[in-house]
């Protein structure tokens, strides 16, 4: 499976009569952008904001992150299984806005959303403080269900997005990618003296607004398949995740998983990139035991040398992520696993709810409970008093002044477990 | 009384009760109430009978 990847470097966003992108800005007609993000009859309003690169402003709640794309050739088309039916995707030829992205936001669902700060100690931290938002908020019907209103800003985003991607449809590129993996017996000779390596990229699926998509089907349901590497970049795994907002993958993260990058990166050089393994991480023990197991079976079957592990979330997560290292490693093949830490605002407590002596090659993303002051900002876009609520804030993080006191926990994508994140070590 | 077993082995629990699944480890929305009861005393009843059974090292109370 072949894809060529083709970016357009967006600079700038600004409200226009037409959508189009022209010399590097992207021109949004807010009105045509409302009404086809708010095609929903669960829909009651939908609002547009633009929120640019070191801008005083907040936006709170954060919901997903959504990278606008648009397939120029090849089958099917960006988010299977929600917005252009369900042929594979991953083939041919799609353009990116790169640098452009669609927020959604608007009154709260769940209790773990997240927080984006365009300027200031917050925007070192999240990757989507340098992207061109478009942001997207969305208030449902006032009856609506949790669960149905999570759907509803989801389907939006994805609307939005793509409506912004079509812009890119005839765009001269600024650069070009191309990106190849093979059937597996044709990938295994074509650099037969390399190391191989499968990618076994967990995802965060344990209901109750914990869910993720795989071609629109609900990943809890799956049991562990084969995803050829490109797939990904097509929009086939979509977020749908309520879930503490460092260290979920938005849907943008999925779209450009790094983990994927950076192994095509080597592929042919020091690696033999073979494929993806896409897992699952449930709330009953038979099936995180079935699904370990699977995903130790695919790995072994397709020849693997060794297996980079990718957790989604934390804490029973954590479960998965030793099985799979476990039994992964019990079938002869190295691992090396992705995750971050919970280890208390201190930094002294356990990191994970689990462990095992096998996982003896691990990157960690940061310690999501560090606590920060978000300075105060000009403009909020959303509600700034349910940083009182999400998941790494209390009662009280919403200072008087307007500045946000809590761990960083509450910034989406401060700890991805992609390594789609700014944190980082060193020695002194 | 757990859902993830593993865990509470990694953690050095000594007499360890599997329940249901995380957001309901001594329920299961799934059944009618009064099945849900049934399944909720045996739990209880289970975590009592580890709790005067002696062990000698960490053990998984399993299904009889």
């Amino acid at each position: 499976m072949r894809l060529e990847i083709g970016n357009i470097f967006i600079k700038d966003v600004q409200f226009g009569d037409k959508t189009e992108v022209k010399s590097g800005t992207l021109f949004v007609n807010k009105d045509e952008l409302a009404k086809i993000a708010g095609d929903d009859e669960r829909i009651k309003s939908v609002e547009v904001f633009l929120a640019r690169p070191g801008e005083s402003v907040r936006i709170i709640p954060v919901k997903d992150v959504v990278e606008p794309r648009v397939k120029v050739s090849g089958d099917g088309g960006i988010f299977p299984g929600f917005m252009t039916g369900v042929d594979q995707v991953g083939s041919g030829r799609t353009h990116v806005l790169k640098g452009a992205a669609v927020v959604t936001t608007g009154k709260i669902v769940g209790f773990q959303e997240g927080i984006i700060d365009m300027k200031g100690a917050g925007a070192e931290y999240t990757p989507f403080s340098k992207t061109n938002n478009v942001v997207v908020k969305v208030e449902p019907l006032d009856d609506l269900k949790q669960h149905e209103h999570e759907v509803v800003v989801r389907l939006a985003g994805f609307r939005a997005a793509n409506y912004l991607g079509e812009a890119g449809k005839d765009v001269k590129v600024d650069e070009e990618k191309v990106y190849e993996t093979k059937p597996i017996l044709e990938q295994v000779k074509e650099y037969p003296n390399l190391p191989k390596v499968v990618y076994a990229y967990m995802l965060q699926t344990q209901g109750l607004l914990h869910n993720t998509y795989y071609y629109g089907v609900d990943v809890k349901q799956i049991v562990p398949t084969f995803m050829y590497p490109t797939e990904a970049f097509d929009g086939a795994i979509t977020s749908g995740n309520c879930v503490s907002a460092c260290d979920k993958n938005p849907t943008y993260v999925h779209e450009n998983s790094p983990v994927i990058t950076d192994l095509f990166e080597q592929h042919g050089k020091t690696i033999n990139f073979l494929g993806c393994v896409v897992t699952n991480e449930n709330v009953t023990l038979m099936d995180k035991e079935r699904s370990s197991n699977m995903t130790a079976k695919l790995v072994e079957f397709l020849g693997a040398d060794a297996a980079i592990i990718s957790e989604e979330g934390f804490g029973n997560p954590d479960a998965d992520l030793v099985m799979n290292c476990n039994k992964i490693e019990g079938k002869g093949v190295k691992t090396c696993l992705i995750t971050d830490e919970y280890a208390g605002q201190d930094g002294a407590s356990q990191s994970l709810a689990d462990s095992t002596p096998k996982g003896d090659a691990c990157v960690t993303a940061g310690n999501a409970n560090v606590v920060v002051t978000l300075p105060v900002m000009d403009t909020v876009i959303g509600y700034p008093e349910v940083a009182n609520v999400i998941a790494g804030g209390w009662d009280g993080s919403l200072n008087a002044d307007g500045s946000i006191t809590a761990e960083i926990q509450v910034i989406t994508g401060a700890t991805n477990e992609l390594g789609f994140n700014y944190l980082t070590a060193k020695t002194v | 009384m757990c859902t993830v077993v593993p865990i509470s082995l990694t953690v050095g629990a000594n007499r360890i009760v599997p329940t249901v699944a995380i957001p309901y480890p001594l329920g299961n929305p799934a059944l009618d109430p009064a099945d849900e009861k049934e399944l909720r005393r045996k739990l209880v009843e289970k975590a009592l009978k580890a709790l005067q059974t002696e062990v000698t090292e960490q053990t998984v109370f399993k299904d009889e």
